[in-house]
């Protein structure tokens, strides 16, 4: 397996989300590619020490999104078609939800949208720096 | 789908004192759950109850949907914090009995566990330390290929090596469809290998549900005010906060449901800052406890 998981059991977020997370994070960047086999819920259970019903719901919910396909006996697969648009997708769901925590913190500290707008900005001519100011 | 585990309204009193106070559990085939709960809450006896070990005052437990009979013991595993073993055997002599006692037996993962644990065929039961002998204890249990497994403090008197091998060999067991139920001191064992966390305190259930439910449920919302504790405007009634708690300027409420809209009604008693939370399994544990003991 290329892509390597890790998950911390002791943060409040629930393992499966930090599962889907990364899978999909995975997905999306091509460290795991189309068609490539996921390991079965057994061994990533055992792999990562963590309760194979997680790990099976984790599967059950990237079939149901599109990220993966499952077919009995043969095993769980990164989808061949439109995988990187669901995962793209679902990476978006990710980085809004980000995005939301920080706006709402930003807004519980006592910011102006104003001031959130110009750190927002300043955020983003650091991380997707233009040819100008590169 | 049939419990793999049931207790129904167990109750167990001895004299005035009730030891499991009207506790009903029931646990699905393959899922794995960690019982909680501080010292003298419970938890070997809600085990002897379920094992047919003593008589309980009143309530029913059912193993794969059946009373329990000697045939529940064919394919039911069961590891008391000090393992029964027989002095005067060796550790090999172990694995012989139990290919007598269970049609299950499994030599070859008898001795792969026995070789993972770095015990030796050869020596004496009474020569081994606490943890070693745990360690046989669960070699002879999951070398049986149980169904259902209950095991009290499994990773007791372990070290962190071989702790982790305990979790390996429940989760190997489990992706297999074995039902365990497991107590433990250590959240951090709960929190990877099970799925549902039931903690009992003072002989009650007072949690039972999925780890991801309480992880996603609780929240503490923390807000900071400029100055004097503010006026809570009927926040400590909301069926939503678990509980609050005002340490100078900065109130802290564990709630459970939405916590946004929580957080929307302590945002309208104007703090200065305002943060929500995640809990991991150890704050949801001390908060059910902390709550229950007022």
């Amino acid at each position: 397996m290329p892509a390597v998981f890790t998950v911390d059991p002791r943060s409040g977020v629930p393992l499966y989300l930090q599962l889907i997370e990364q899978i999909t994070r995975a997905v999306a960047l091509g460290s795991l590619a189309p068609g490539e086999q996921l390991p079965t819920v057994k061994a990533l259970a055992l792999d990562l020490t963590i309760n194979p019903n997680t790990v099976a719901r984790v599967y059950r919910e990237l079939e149901r999104d599109g990220v993966i396909e499952t077919s009995p006996g043969r095993g769980s697969f990164v989808r061949a078609n439109g995988t990187v648009g669901e995962a793209r997708r679902a990476v978006a769901d990710i980085a809004l939800a980000a995005l939301e925590a920080a706006i709402r913190d930003a807004k519980s500290l006592g910011l102006e949208r104003a001031d959130v707008e110009e750190l927002f900005a300043r955020s983003i001519a650091r991380w997707y720096p233009t040819e100008e100011n590169a | 789908m049939t419990a793999a585990i049931s207790l129904h309204a167990l109750t167990k009193r001895y004299r005035a004192f009730t030891a499991v106070d009207d506790v009903t559990l029931d646990i699905e085939p393959g899922s794995i759950c960690g019982l909680l709960g501080p010292n003298g809450a419970g938890k070997t006896t809600t085990f002897k109850c379920l094992l047919g070990f003593t008589q309980p005052t009143s309530g029913t437990v059912a193993v794969g949907g059946k009373p329990i009979g000697a045939e529940t013991f064919e394919t039911l595993a069961y590891v008391p914090e000090r393992a029964i073993l027989w002095d005067h055997l060796t550790v090999g002599e172990h694995l012989a009995v139990y290919r007598r006692l269970y049609r299950t037996y499994d030599d070859t993962r008898a001795r792969e566990i026995l070789a993972m644990f770095s015990l030796d065929p050869k020596k004496s039961a009474k020569k081994l330390s606490k943890g070693m002998r745990s360690a046989l204890g669960l070699t002879l249990a999951f070398s049986i290929r149980p169904r259902v497994l209950i095991l009290d403090e499994p990773s007791s008197g372990l070290d962190p090596l071989h702790q982790r091998y305990v979790l390996d060999l429940m989760i190997d067991a489990a992706a297999n469809e074995a039902t365990i139920l497991f107590s433990s001191h250590n959240v951090g064992q709960v929190e990877r290998a099970a799925d549902r966390v039931a903690i009992l305190n003072k002989g009650k259930l007072i949690v039972n549900q999925t780890i991801d439910e309480l992880k996603t449920g609780e929240k503490i919302i923390e807000a900071v005010f400029a100055e004097a504790p503010p006026h809570l405007n009927g926040l400590a009634d909301d069926p939503r906060i678990l509980r609050i708690d005002q340490v100078g300027t900065t109130l802290r409420a564990v709630t459970r449901g939405d916590s946004d809209e929580i957080a929307q009604r302590i945002f309208a008693l104007r703090p200065k800052s305002i943060r929500t939370i995640d809990l991991n399994l150890e704050d949801i544990f001390l908060n059910a406890v902390a709550g229950d003991q007022r």
